[in-house]
């Protein structure tokens, strides 16, 4: 009996121990607006934060998100030096749509396609939008499910937190 | 290597495909033989469905079908259920205003969770409960070529005496085999050529024929046990005799109708008795899995 | 035992003590309550269990190249609107991947999909019930040089149990211009693959193919603003398991999907076309249902998100079909009459989907027999031609307007008699404001209205016209609270002239997100991906909780 307390616990040691490690982005595929692939690993913003955004072209909110963003995302570039990751989870049905709604709508973000959801899954993403921000190290510090208006000022103070 | 690999998948991928051209027909088609034997293995088909059922039909066809390739060995039995697909227009409607269900269909729906999963289904000797006793119409050709290849345990005698609207029905069952556990008897009375409206597909058809309609269990609807002994020996012999009015039957059922079956309308008499026939089975009550079954028409014999 | 448990916590000891990289172990929970009570004039059913409850738990652990993860699900029982057979608890996906040189190596549960879906596709949509995953090995492999190839072998999962058929897979892709260092500015990329299903059965009457096999080829050619995207499927004969003549057909099964995008900035265009004809891969070939369906054709509507829009949505018919879609996305540029302060976003949108000409070819008995390639002329099942605004009009207001006409054949794409419900043809328009109170505090109101009137006559009553009308108020990032109101004030029957109200309260914190609802649903077609499932009305209260670590 005592064994087994003993097992039991070291194993909740090491299960805190792994926990407490850092967030990583997993080691998952995702396509390129232009047909490339893309290992979600490489994503680099010169040691400043990123946001990764989980939409898709039928989601009201996360396009709301996204255009209001939109609008201030120069300004948050140059106080932060943040990059934006749009990443759609439109099956093919919708696809083909992603190019042309992010053409027409100005958007200067860097947008993938995770058509398979596999990037999805392995984010823990069950329903869109899902946003992650990550630090210059690229571990990922802060998530929030959902959209409502006015969200993106609370996304930006944690950017800016980053910066201190 | 590259090339090998590329030549192994290519070989199992292509390989495994078969286009099958005409003729379509299989050789080895027919039954098992039975000739050496004075039993053999009788199916259950309990296929339940409903008169606004547009898919229903193909169902029953299909349970024709396998009857004709297959003969005697197939009894089929039509239970009419569910609030969607069975329930009666009102009166004040020209069609569909018929009542085919009955109190025992409803007990065996509510226990096999039938209508829940939608219809046509059916119950093949029931094999498969609690989680895979529900079968589309396309599952049943298998589940029967699997069913024929058991043995067999039991037999069935059936026989009866009609005089008017009195019947006196016996049941004799032979043990074929030294066998352990409780099994029950059930005995129903169905009907064959009712013509009565029926959705198929996209028409609705005033003439057609419903056959071997559940009409009335007369064991109770879980049975009676052959023998209070759990032990059985190769050889053992026992009689069960039901006498009924059909009156009566036929009276129940239009109460029920009216009295307790959602939207019920009591129309469910106009029996015709030369149409009756006696469906007899019997069943393990530990996994419901019905071992024998055996039917006669109630008039001719 | 007791050594094995020493050397175990040993070995996890100093696997702790050792090292940096430990690995990394991150979830998601999802819990779904709702209880059900009667309610006649709806025909909502009370559930004896009175609460019903839906919940997942997905837990992954990471370390370098390795992945492992399971789900826990557990349904007690399942909410109504799930198939019955999802009952009990479970672990039904594990799996674990690894990575080396290019080679993943999967073992256990996996999601996967060939070219556009027309052939294979596994995956999940929890909200209509569908788990399809397979469970078996898969490889995938960068051969490098711009090839990749995949190949799985397994079955395919139904509720708690799996499916009879055994898949065999593979598809290969190649882009060109990296495999011969093309200069070209336009990029070529092909890909094959090919499905085959074992499922023995055996039929005193006809031969069945045991082996059934499907293929499927594709191109994607990409030029700057331009993109072209064509694949085209083919399914050997496929015949059910019956002994009736007529249901033992032999015909083959065809698909083809084509695309032409282009777009720059401020404007994009797509133009789609698709054709399928007994085109269905069922993961065991004697059942029916949505569970078994193992390939996908993508819908060519315009996914709605409004409810009255989205009150009539339109299926796939994967059995015959063909479609064609137009979308037209422009902005107009701030600073002009109709761009006004901040520009103004259009998205005009035009999908029509009608029957094939002869009717498919499982429905005729010929062997040979194929319907036309192309005809616009047959059994119209949908269409839909709509214009979305979307503006905003100074730093407090924006809002979007949506116009949409669309024709229904509810007898069709529901499977009733023909002249039961008829064709349902609905103008609906649509206005979504959001107001931005303060910092913070956002109003928004939806106000929706649906006028329908029927094309051909039915003997069932309409439904007739509808309004809908939404108020939310927002106080980010944690709070939310929306009542809306569906009025069915145009039913013909006059017992149905009914109030569909909700409440709903969410409350969300980081990656956690509570809420709570009460109120009446419709009986209705949802769908997700033109994959639709039926939902029974309900009365009752609802609690969810989704969270992630």
């Amino acid at each position: 009996m005592k064994k087994i307390l003993i097992t039991v616990l070291a194993l909740i040691i090491n299960i805190s121990l792994i926990y407490s490690q850092e967030r990583n982005l997993p080691n998952i595929e995702v396509k390129t607006l232009d047909g490339n692939s893309f290992n979600i690993q490489e994503l680099e913003n010169d040691n400043n934060p990123i946001v990764i955004s989980f939409w898709a072209t039928w989601c009201k909110p996360c396009k709301k998100e996204l255009n209001n963003i939109a609008e201030v995302y120069e300004e948050w570039q140059e106080e932060t030096g943040v990059k934006i990751i749009a990443i759609s989870i439109d099956d093919t049905r919708s696809m083909s749509k992603v190019a042309p709604y992010v053409n027409s709508s100005d958007w200067e973000y860097d947008v993938y396609l995770d058509s398979n959801s596999d990037l999805k899954r392995a984010m823990g993403v069950s329903t869109v939008p899902h946003t992650f921000l990550l630090n210059g190290k690229g571990n990922i510090v802060w998530d929030h499910r959902g959209y409502i208006d006015g969200d993106e000022d609370e996304l930006y103070e944690k950017i800016e937190e980053l910066g201190k | 290597m590259k090339n090998l690999i590329y030549s192994i998948f290519i070989i199992t991928f292509i390989s495994s495909c078969d286009i099958i051209e005409e003729p379509y027909l299989n050789n080895n088609a027919g039954g098992v033989d039975t000739s050496s034997n004075q039993y053999v293995k009788n199916i259950l088909i309990e296929d339940f469905t409903g008169h606004l059922c547009q898919n229903c039909p193909d169902a029953a066809r299909e349970l024709e079908a396998i009857h004709d390739v297959y003969g005697a060995q197939i009894i089929g039995l039509a239970i009419h259920v569910g609030n969607t697909f069975a329930r009666p227009y009102p009166l004040s409607e020209a069609k569909f205003t018929y009542d085919f269900r009955s109190k025992w269909g409803e007990e065996l729906d509510n226990f096999f969770n039938i209508t829940d999963a939608g219809l046509p289904k059916g119950m093949i000797n029931r094999i498969g409960h609690p989680n895979d006793h529900r079968k589309d119409k396309g599952q049943w050709l298998a589940s029967v070529g699997d069913e024929l290849n058991k043995e067999v345990i039991f037999g069935i005698n059936i026989s009866s005496t009609l005089s008017s609207d009195n019947a006196e029905i016996t049941i004799n069952t032979d043990a074929l085999k030294n066998i352990t556990g409780t099994y029950k008897l059930v005995v129903c009375l169905t009907e064959n050529d009712i013509v009565n409206w029926q959705k198929d597909g996209a028409v609705e058809d005033e003439n057609y024929i419903h056959n071997h309609v559940l009409r009335s269990v007369i064991s109770s609807t879980w049975g009676d046990e052959i023998t209070p002994n759990s032990d059985i020996n190769n050889g053992d012999s026992f009689e069960h005799t039901y006498s009924i009015n059909l009156s009566d039957l036929e009276n129940f059922n239009i109460d029920h109708s009216s009295d307790v079956l959602f939207l019920g309308n009591g129309q469910a008499g106009d029996w015709n008795i030369n149409n009756f026939g006696v469906v007899a089975y019997i069943y393990d009550i530990d996994n419901y899995e019905i071992l024998q079954a055996e039917q006669i028409s109630l008039s001719s014999n | 035992m007791k050594k094995i448990i020493k050397i175990l916590s040993l070995l996890l000891c100093v696997h702790s003590l050792n090292g940096q990289n430990i690995g990394e172990i991150h979830g998601d929970f999802n819990l779904n309550m709702q209880s059900y009570l009667e309610d006649a004039s709806i025909n909502a059913v009370a559930a004896d269990e009175v609460i019903r409850n839906n919940s997942y738990l997905n837990i992954l652990f990471t370390r370098n190249n390795f992945t492992a993860g399971v789900r826990y699900e557990s349904y007690l029982n399942a909410l109504l609107d799930y198939d019955d057979d999802f009952k009990g608890n479970g672990i039904p996906y594990r799996f674990a991947t690894y990575s080396t040189s290019g080679l993943e190596i999967t073992a256990g549960n996996f999601y996967e999909q060939f070219g556009s879906g027309l052939i294979f596709r596994s995956y999940e949509e929890k909200g209509l019930g569908i788990d399809n995953a397979m469970d078996g090995i898969r490889l995938k492999y960068k051969i490098g040089n711009g090839i990749n190839l995949k190949t799985f072998i397994g079955k395919s999962r139904t509720y708690f149990t799996y499916a009879d058929g055994i898949f065999r897979g593979i598809d290969g892709e190649i882009d060109l211009n990296q495999t011969f260092n093309l200069e070209s500015k336009t990029k070529y990329i092909f890909g094959g693959s090919f499905v085959s299903r074992y499922q023995q059965r055996s039929n005193p009457l006809f031969e069945l193919p045991q082996n059934v096999g499907l293929y499927a080829g594709r191109l994607n050619l990409i030029n700057g603003g331009w993109n072209y995207f064509g694949e085209y499927a083919y399914k050997i004969n496929d015949p059910l398991n019956s002994i009736q003549q007529e249901n033992v057909n032999y015909a083959s099964g065809s698909a083809f999907t084509s695309s032409l995008t282009y777009s720059r900035k401020g404007f994009g265009i797509t133009a789609e076309i698709h054709r399928a004809d007994n085109m269905l891969l069922l993961s065991d070939r004697d059942r029916i249902g949505k569970s078994y369906i193992l390939n996908y054709i993508p819908t060519l509507s315009k996914p709605h998100a409004y409810s009255l829009l989205a009150l009539y949505p339109c299926a796939t018919q994967a059995m015959g079909e063909l479609g064609v879609q137009l979308d037209v996305f422009y902005k107009i540029k701030k600073g002009t009459i109709l761009g006004g302060r901040y520009g103004t976003k259009l998205n005009f949108n035009i999908s029509r989907i009608n029957g094939l000409k002869g009717g498919n070819s499982m429905l005729n008995d010929q062997i040979n027999f194929t319907p036309e390639l192309i005809s616009f002329s047959e059994e119209l099942y949908y269409s839909d031609i709509n214009l979305e605004i979307n503006k905003k009009l100074n730093k407090r207001v924006k809002y979007n307007l949506v116009f949409a006409n669309q024709t229904y054949n509810k007898d069709f794409l529901e499977g009733k008699t023909p002249g039961e419900y008829g064709v349902i043809n609905s103008t609906i328009g649509v206005l979504d404001i959001s107001y931005k109170i303060k910092k913070g505090h956002s109003i928004r109101m939806e106000l929706q209205s649906l006028m329908a009137k029927q094309l051909e006559t039915a003997s069932k009553k309409e439904e007739g016209d509808w309004l809908m009308g939404l108020a939310e108020y927002t106080i980010s990032p944690n709070w939310f609270f929306a009542v809306q109101d569906m009025y069915n004030y145009g039913n013909e029957d006059a017992s149905k002239k009914l109030h569909y109200i909700n409440l709903n309260i969410g409350f969300i914190k980081g990656a956690n997100r509570f809420e709570i609802g009460y109120g009446k649903k419709r009986e209705g077609i949802f769908c997700v991906g033109g994959v639709c499932k039926l939902v029974p009305s309900s009365n009752g209260l609802n609690f969810n909780i989704t969270s992630s670590f």
